[in-house]
């Protein structure tokens, strides 16, 4: 358990870059504010009479804030997320609402969800919200007179001040298809410039998501673009994008598909971008450097940990566990200065002192640099240990670098080459070569990028690395049955022949915070899992079955001319015979080997029928459960529970 | 398991051993346990009770043997029998192997030793067995009974290994100039030994010199997967196909050896166990290890530090939803987990020209067919070579075990002449992907949505020409064993430099415990830089690429404040500036608005009183927000505070005010005039490095850098 927990540390380390210059915590907090309006709130028809789906500007902002919300609660667990209504009818701030005495701060400001890190019950209360329950209609309500700007802009403000003091990154979500609320208010206006501005040099990163309406393209030279800064003040040097990607879509279209380029566009925002190291040279040759910035595009995301839960309490509470490290001799508690690490061998312990340590892992400062360039052709499949890394220019040290890297990157995309690359990408991190290769910018459907151009650094195997094949039989298959086993192929081509990671989500990353907010709202528990990696077999049967069916009588063809009677099945690391095999391969042809008593499943079958599953040997159970991809553990009682369970799901 | 082993190192320590030849800075003695020692050390670090192995003393003092009655065996000492090697043992043969005073003792005898110990040793047990001599071929050898001697090496499956000083070796290139009548005499005898019994006999020179090839331990795998390949569900239709299918890895890191946390034992001073380290009768002694006790905590307002114990019976396990703690009962423990069968099924089928390799996220395994069944090789190997013909990979569901969770792999068709099987790399899911999004990279779009392709971020013509023949020149050479080129990348000689270097350092530090740690050896960073031939080859091109490319190292000073000056205007260009100055309000700074007036008041400011009020304001609302702070709740607002303003002072070079206003804050931290104990948050200061400015920072600063470091440390 605790060593467990070290390693963990250890990785996490190893991922998120540690900077020791800033004083802020690597948080984000995300505060959605969502223009209440009656064009907000006008539903979108679809022209398609078929699709009855209603929705509005502000319930698809709803939606998505709400999607965002769940999606957050798996991926960035620690952060936070608000919702702030303004321009509705009613108010509220903390304490105050209409009923409170005295002067409303930010009136027609409607401060729904705070920011925090949301607990179940705020979920469920944005989800409602978003489905429009009969408490939502009256929220939803539009004020008669216009909000204020600097009004709602200072709200965001004391939110954030109040709720995410110190965080790394604040982004500020607006949701309007306003392009201009004071057009005839000039002092309005420019106050609203000035409380921008304070949101600027507090750090909070305005991100606008307009939407078009139906008669009127939303147009930011009217008032945004006098709201917006160029750089993100929390990551100054990372370049903002600015092409708009909602604009076409948005006048146009229905409901629908307004939600979905809504969602696109905020999906591709949703997570902070939080550099894995910065400003690492990329060393092109002796003595020529430019600078880029590394982040981790791609990271198997896990389920958080599990954890202690205090129930004594009113509300179930986390215990937080404290270590601390005691000598073994003493019990005295150990202060980390004084461990001193040492490695076993020969029966004692070989140790070394901290800056010992620290020089047998020091291999220079952190650096990517090239040592030659190969064509792309040269980078096997198999040479590959873990995710890449992404690398991005930055002119913070050497300015021109993302021209030479643009030149660079242009060229290895068009000559189709790679760069090999020796890389420390941290202080002290021990040196892997890498492949570095190009990627070219990609775009969704939306026009929204779905692929950022740059470079990727795919680490690649040292020797040490490297296993050796395992020893296996080689039976090359003639043409024919190549042949045949083509047309199989060539009928289960995935869309477009491509593989899309944002079609498959993690079926049991999200089995498990289903079941977890079923629990935490103490909702039903849904019966089943929704899983898109489990192959469509009705239509593999349809398109490739007949296909099948001709591979499978010539694999049968082929392997009786080729091993006859005297296959090498007959060995007696198998116990059963090749016709069994041949049948394994295909079951359709399990009909005519059947009754013969060699085949397991068959044998198990009729046993289940008989009731005499537990007469059977432990091998012949074994098969049939791995054949069943059944766990094969445990003592011949449990095998044959486990057999009787399976013939009990099946029939 | 691996084999057992039994070896004799034979080490000659005659008289002569102890004379440095040829220049060399060593004594032949020394360069010999160079590798002796590195042969030792390397089986005593697998840690492994059945290696075992011995060392004989050639030439010594006194006789020590089985045999020592016979005249032929005097001078040979048993240094050690044979059995696993440890510290201890390892000391010890440290202080007794020094030449010794006599040429005496006959080469020959000791191999007939080193056999007879092996046999009474491992008797007919299967045993990896070796000799090694080490010598510097001086002193007698006696030819006789040659024959029976190799015989019986043979017949024992004893391997011979001779390594000799100085020994000619044509090969390897090494010939020894005026050698003496009866050392050439002695070589030709061992080379016929070792030849004879297809042993190894070698010079010295080379076996140290290869001391610094990493050993490359060979790991066996298992399979992580043995079921079914499958296509389509047979459970439900007759049209599917399934191969049974072992999986294996491909590659998987090998991770460096890892060290453990110790303390000194108690009673041990710093200084005694320094004085015990250069006596080394075992530091290990002086070392006791570090235990890890976990205690629980909750948040209880009523408690003194707002935070009670609580038992680890007392809690439940749990997740944690947003901010809500979900507890699950220990019944269903296992309600999370998602139920799921073992099995590989295809989901469908990609081209391969339209994957990004960039999507590999795991390490690689082999898919074979199951062993021994010919059918399932000759149905795998159709489906291998018809993806291969396809240039197609297949997209494919794994769960390797029942209730594990579901991966999503990529599956490649490999075929080689002699081998077939198919590559697997596990995909990323959706959850996988991170969008962050990032300008392109050959045009620049502005504000208003115009394209540019010409600009100072963007590569001209001549600097596109100038990076392709620099690229073009770099060609990376990489040669097979019969030096012809090849398209492959050099992993085969790449070494984990980590790994290798801990492994020798501790190897090292076995033996010369007082010695400081090396450098890592040339061949652990060969791939460090490009090699000089290739840097040679593509210098004019390098040169030319940095003109075209006008690189300017940004100096450190100037790094904060000129960027952000450029762009402290919305995107319209609006100058908010002047508009701040005519807010009335904004004279006096707001606390609940603190951060950004402080910030606008100071470029502002048009005097250092201006400055310093502004400091003054700043340091009153976070001295109130201390006071008024409930426990630790506005201390992030805290931290904030001060880190903007040490970031601001710092820019305007004026780290008096900041160090003032933290000199004066710690003392009234300290002294608890802000609400009572506030260490905690000093604590936090401390942490995130908001001590005092020194000159490292910024020039003018009177405090140094020790200075600064104490400030913070003393409390």
């Amino acid at each position: 358990m605790a060593s467990e927990n070290y390693t963990r540390e250890e990785e996490n380390f190893e991922d998120e870059e540690l900077d020791e210059t800033s004083f802020k915590s690597v948080k984000d907090a995300v505060l959605f504010a969502i223009d209440i309006s009656n064009s907000m709130l006008e539903p979108r028809v679809s022209d398609d009479s078929k699709k009855c789906v209603k929705e509005s500007p502000a319930s698809a902002a709803l939606k998505c804030a709400y999607h965002l919300m769940q999606q957050r609660i798996i991926s960035n667990p620690h952060d936070m997320i608000g919702v702030l209504l303004y321009g509705t009818q009613s108010s509220k701030f903390y304490d105050e609402d209409e009923e409170s005495r005295g002067d409303l701060s930010y009136p027609h400001c409607y401060l729904y969800t705070d920011l925090d890190v949301p607990s179940a019950q705020e979920v469920k209360e944005l989800r409602s919200l978003a489905e429009k329950d009969e408490e939502a209609l009256e929220i939803l309500k539009p004020s008669s007179e216009p909000v204020s700007m600097a009004n709602v802009l200072f709200c965001a403000n004391q939110v954030f001040t109040s709720k995410a003091a110190n965080f790394l990154s604040r982004r500020l979500f607006v949701v309007t298809d306003n392009d201009n609320p004071h057009a005839d208010n000039k002092a309005l206006r420019s106050a609203a410039t000035v409380r921008a501005r304070d949101l600027y040099d507090l750090g909070v990163n305005i991100e606008l998501f307009p939407i078009s309406r139906p008669d009127h393209e939303f147009d930011t030279s009217k008032f945004y673009d006098d709201i917006i800064y160029k750089t993100s003040p929390s990551d100054g040097d990372a370049p903002t994008y600015l092409k708009p990607d909602t604009y076409e879509s948005t006048a146009k279209g229905d409901g629908l598909s307004l939600l979905n380029s809504l969602l696109s566009s905020i999906n591709s925002r949703s997570a902070p971008r939080r550099s894995l190291f910065s400003n690492v040279p990329l060393e092109l040759g002796p003595d020529f450097k430019i600078s880029v910035n590394g982040y981790l595009l791609l990271k198997k995301q896990e389920p958080a940990r599990n954890c202690f839960v205090w129930q004594g309490g009113e509300t179930p509470q986390i215990a937080k566990g404290v270590t601390t490290l005691m000598a073994d001799d003493t019990a005295h508690t150990v202060e980390k200065e004084d461990i001193r690490k040492a490695y076993k061998f020969g029966g004692e312990q070989v140790s070394f002192t901290t800056e010992e340590q620290q020089a047998l892992r020091h291999f220079g400062d952190p650096v990517i640099r090239i040592i030659g360039f190969k064509p792309l052709s040269a980078l096997p499949f198999w040479a590959n240990i873990k995710h890449p890394s992404f690398i991005y220019p930055s002119e913070e040290d050497y300015v021109g670098s993302t021209r030479v890297f643009s030149a660079l990157q242009q060229k290895l995309l068009e000559a189709e080459k790679m760069a090999l690359v020796w890389f420390i990408p941290r202080k002290n991190a021990s040196p892997v070569l890498a492949a570095m290769i190009a990627g070219a910018e990609k775009l969704d459907e939306n026009g929204v990028q779905k692929t950022p151009p740059g470079m990727w650094i795919i680490p690649i195997p040292f020797a040490d690395d490297v296993r050796e094949n395992p020893e296996a039989t080689l039976n090359k298959a003639p043409d024919t049955l190549i042949d045949s086993m083509r047309e199989v192929i060539q009928q289960l081509q995935l869309p477009k022949a491509v593989y899309d990671p944002s079609k498959y989500p993690n079926p049991s990353l999200q089995w498990h915070y289903r079941i977890l907010q079923a629990l935490a709202l103490e909702e039903d528990m849904p019966e089943t899992a929704e899983d898109k990696t489990i192959p469509k077999y009705r239509q593999i049967n349809k398109r490739a079955g007949e296909y099948v069916l001709a591979w499978a009588e010539e694999l049968k063809a082929q392997s009786a001319k080729m091993f006859g009677g005297i296959a090498a099945t007959k060995s007696t690391l198998v116990k059963r015979g090749a016709k069994e095999e041949n049948a394994e391969s295909h079951p359709s042809k399990r009909v005519k080997v059947e009754g013969d008593g060699t085949d397991a499943d068959s044998v198990v079958k009729q046993a289940s029928e008989k009731g005499t599953v537990s007469k059977l040997t432990v091998a012949v159970l074994k098969e049939f459960l791995n054949a069943h991809g059944r766990a094969t553990a445990g003592k011949k009682s449990d095998l044959v529970e486990r057999v009787e369970q399976y013939f009990e799901e099946k029939f | 398991m691996a084999e057992k082993e039994a070896t004799v190192y034979i080490v000659d320590m005659g008289k002569s051993m102890g004379e440095r030849h040829h220049g060399r800075s060593v004594t032949d003695l020394e360069w010999a346990m160079q590798y002796v020692w590195d042969r030792i050390t390397s089986t005593v670090a697998n840690g492994r009770k059945t290696a075992t192995l011995a060392v004989v003393g050639l030439r010594t003092d006194e006789t020590h043997n089985e045999l020592d009655e016979e005249a032929n065996y005097h001078n040979i000492s048993v240094l050690s029998d044979l059995g696993q090697v440890l510290m201890p043992d390892i000391r010890r043969l440290r202080e007794i192997i020094k030449p010794s005073r006599t040429n005496r003792g006959d080469a020959i005898s000791s191999i007939v030793i080193a056999m007879q110990m092996i046999i009474t040793y491992c008797k007919k047990l299967k045993y990896k067995r070796k000799i090694v001599l080490v010598t510097n071929g001086t002193g007698s050898m006696s030819n006789e009974g040659l024959k029976s001697i190799v015989s019986k090496l043979q017949e024992e499956n004893i391997e011979l290994v001779i390594i000799g000083a100085d020994f000619d070796d044509p090969e390897y290139g090494v010939k020894e100039e005026d050698k003496d009548s009866a050392k050439a005499g002695n070589e030709a005898l061992l080379r016929v030994l070792a030849e004879d019994c297809d042993g190894v006999y070698g010079t010295l020179e080379q076996a140290v010199s290869e001391l610094d090839i990493p050993r490359i331990k060979v790991t066996k795998s298992m399979p992580s997967f043995k079921g079914h390949l499958q296509l389509g569900n047979s459970e439900e239709y007759d049209t599917a196909i399934r191969i049974p299918v072992a999986r294996y890895f491909r590659t998987y890191v090998a991770k460096p050896p890892s060290a453990s946390s110790f303390v000194l034992r108690s009673g041990t001073e710093a200084g005694q166990e320094s004085a015990a380290g250069s006596q080394a009768p075992g530091e290990g002694d002086t070392l006791t290890t570090v235990r890890m006790s976990r205690t629980y905590q909750i948040n209880d307002p009523n408690a003194p530090g707002g935070k009670t114990d609580v038992e680890r019976d007392d809690l439940a396990k749990g997740y944690e939803y947003g901010r809500t703690a979900v507890a699950i009962e220990q019944t269903d423990e296992n309600v999370t987990n998602l139920e799921t069968f073992a099995g590989m099924e295809i989901i469908g089928f990609i081209q391969s020209d339209k994957y990004d390799r960039y999507l590999h996220m795991s390490n690689t395994n082999v898919i074979i067919a199951e062993r021994a069944n010919d059918a399932a090789s000759l149905a795998l190997s159709s489906l291998i070579h018809a993806l291969y013909e396809l240039e197609s990979f297949a997209v494919a569901r794994l769960v390797a075990k029942e209730n594990k969770p579901p991966m999503l792999i990529l599956l490649a068709p490999s075929i080689e002449p002699d081998y077939e099987c198919l590559l697997e790399v596990q995909l990323p899911y959706a959850e996988d992907v991170r969008s962050y999004r990032f300008p392109p990279l050959d045009k620049i779009i502005t504000v208003s949505g115009k394209v540019v392709t010409e600009h100072r971020n963007l590569p001209s013509d001549s600097l596109r020409d100038a990076v392709s023949d620099y690229v073009d020149s770099m060609e990376l050479e990489t040669t097979n064993d019969e030096g012809e080129p090849t398209n492959e990348l050099p992993i085969d000689e790449s070494f984990s430099p980590l790994l290798h270097r801990l492994e020798s350092a501790v190897r090292y530090r076995a033996v010369h415990p007082n010695d400081p740690v090396l450098d890592p050896s040339e061949r652990l960073t060969q791939f460090a830089r490009p090699s000089e031939e290739l840097v040679r080859k593509s210098k004019s091109y390098l040169e030319r690429l940095i003109s075209t490319a006008d690189i300017k190292k940004v100096p450190p000073k100037t790094k904060g404040r000129k960027r952000q000056r450029e762009t402290e205007k919305p995107l319209s260009g609006l100058d908010v500036d002047a508009l701040l100055s005519l807010e009335p309000k904004r004279t006096k700074i707001s606390s609940e608005n603190a951060i950004p007036e402080f910030k606008q008041t100071l470029s502002r400011a048009d005097s250092i009183n201006a400055i310093h009020d502004a400091v003054k304001q700043m340091a009153e609302i976070i001295e109130t927000q201390i006071k008024h702070s409930l426990g630790d709740a506005n201390y992030d607002r805290v931290v904030e505070g001060l880190g903007t303003m040490r970031e601001e002072l710092v820019d305007y070079e004026e780290p008096f005010s900041y160090n003032d206003v933290l000199r004066t804050l710690k003392g009234k931290l300290l002294a608890e005039v802000l609400g009572g104990d506030r260490r905690e948050l000093w604590w936090l200061i401390r942490r995130n490095r908001l001590g005092l400015i020194d000159k490292s920072v910024v020039e003018s600063s009177g405090v140094s850098e020790a200075e600064a470091q104490e400030f913070l440390a003393a409390n």
